[in-house]
């Protein structure tokens, strides 16, 4: 069975603007993949869908299927349950005053007892590298503590899936390098909205590349991102890395 | 700089700073309650409450001068209601009564805010059972000021870097648009925010 199915997926804007024209593709469990292409090109738009954030009312016509299921509004909790999302801007997600609460949010909304969340919180900040964090005050970390607090808030619900929105956006290079290592440790299904072609080739064996709103390729990573002329016309580019690679 | 550097409110060592909130709060509502139900004629009741806020105060070890400023920011309000109290009959005497009580129960509800971190004042109100919704209004509230903050400080200085002219028209513009986008900026983020409550289960 796929983790994720999507077919022939459409979405528009409320001022017009076609964000998503036609969108298929297929994830196996377990698989990671980069999600690629330039701003604007429906990347974020396509991961708020996964998780029933869009469309604002949903009709459930089969085009979004989690886990075999299609989305619809009455099994929205369910697959809510088994896809986490990382935003893009931490501050948006880390809405509690401290971390220990923030990252019992999910938790607490999946009705689980205090001794339950109390196990899942601690496991899940020393998952991400942020043990003894439960008090301090969300607003009072660095950026990639941010991003780690976010992760364990998402963690601690445990899901089957993991979809990520630039998750090494404005990152130290230390704080980009160990966010790698931390989602490399990750067994969950993983798909992750990114700029960052170093990491789409270290971290995802597969990449789909997206460009006005459409799949322009779905394949191996290396073969995608050393296709210069495929980069260059969707705003990308070969990265280096690919350079100290050994063609297997 | 970032509203993170800003010191919180209510952090500090002395003994008021480390009593339980729960007991400041319910100190603090007697007090205010006290001051509001006192006659006007009840001088003496309304000394002893200056006295004991005084020696709050002193037992704090906050500093005069930063309370003073505090109180100074919000005397506007409270000038502003008992400025009204003048064009009553006899109002030279209600305007100093009005202008006595407000200021007591301002300074009270300052040091309370000042010796109490905002998190454990929220914590006790849940205990007590507030309505849910408000405490949760509020537990937001506190949380994107410092956001907000940093938001607004981060437009002002863009801004600023490139504003050549000095006319002072112009700044009241400048600062007008600011407002407008940071209004814009916040419902934004509150779409967002309300999406990542969604992502992980809020209903």
């Amino acid at each position: 069975m796929n983790a994720i199915e999507i077919t022939n997926l459409k979405y528009r804007y409320h001022d017009g603007t076609e964000a998503l024209r036609g969108i298929s593709f297929r994830v196996s469990p377990g698989e990671c993949i980069a999600l690629l292409g330039p701003n604007g090109s429906g990347k974020s738009t396509l991961l708020l869908h996964l998780n029933g954030l869009l469309p604002e009312k949903i009709i459930g016509d089969g085009a979004v299927k989690i886990s075999g299921e299609a989305l619809a509004p009455e099994n929205l909790a369910k697959i809510r349950r088994q896809v986490g999302l990382v935003f893009q801007d931490p501050d948006d997600q880390l809405f509690c005053p401290t971390v220990a609460e923030d990252v019992a949010f999910g938790p607490q909304q999946l009705g689980l007892g205090e001794a339950e969340i109390a196990a899942r919180v601690k496991l899940a900040l020393a998952q991400v590298g942020l043990p003894g964090f439960e008090q301090r005050f969300t607003h009072h970390l660095s950026h990639g503590e941010k991003r780690r607090a976010c992760l364990a808030g998402v963690l601690a619900c445990e899901p089957a899936m993991l979809v990520l929105d630039e998750p090494t956006s404005d990152l130290d290079p230390r704080g980009r390098r160990e966010f790698k290592a931390l989602l490399r440790e990750i067994p969950a299904t993983k798909l992750i909205a990114t700029h960052d072609l170093e990491m789409a080739v270290e971290l995802c064996p597969r990449s789909i590349i997206l460009d006005h709103g459409q799949i322009i390729a779905d394949g191996r990573t290396v073969e995608l991102l050393a296709d210069e002329p495929l980069m260059l016309a969707h705003g990308l580019e070969r990265p280096h890395i690919l350079h100290h690679l050994h063609p297997h | 700089m970032t509203a993170r550097h800003f010191m919180d409110h209510g952090q500090g060592q002395s003994a008021l700073h480390r009593s339980p909130a729960g007991l400041k709060l319910a100190i603090a509502l007697a007090l205010v309650l006290a001051v509001v139900l006192l006659p006007r004629t009840q001088i003496a009741g309304l000394f002893v409450v200056a006295v004991i806020l005084t020696a709050l105060l002193v037992f704090s070890r906050l500093s005069f001068l930063f309370l003073l400023k505090r109180m100074v920011l919000l005397e506007p309000l409270v000038l502003g209601v008992a400025g009204l109290m003048w064009f009553q009959p006899g109002g030279g005497k209600i305007f100093a009564a009005v202008m006595v009580k407000a200021n007591l129960c301002l300074l009270t509800t300052v040091l309370l805010a000042n010796t109490t971190p905002f998190t454990e004042l929220v914590r006790v109100l849940q205990r007590l059972r507030v309505p849910w919704l408000f405490v949760t209004t509020l537990t937001l509230m506190h949380r994107y000021l410092f956001v907000l903050a940093d938001e607004t400080e981060r437009m002002r200085r863009a801004r600023a870097s490139r504003t050549f002219t000095r006319g002072r028209r112009f700044q009241w513009q400048t600062l007008s648009s600011v407002v407008g986008q940071l209004f814009v900026r916040a419902s934004e983020r509150a779409e967002r925010i309300y999406s990542a409550m969604t992502a992980r289960g809020w209903k």
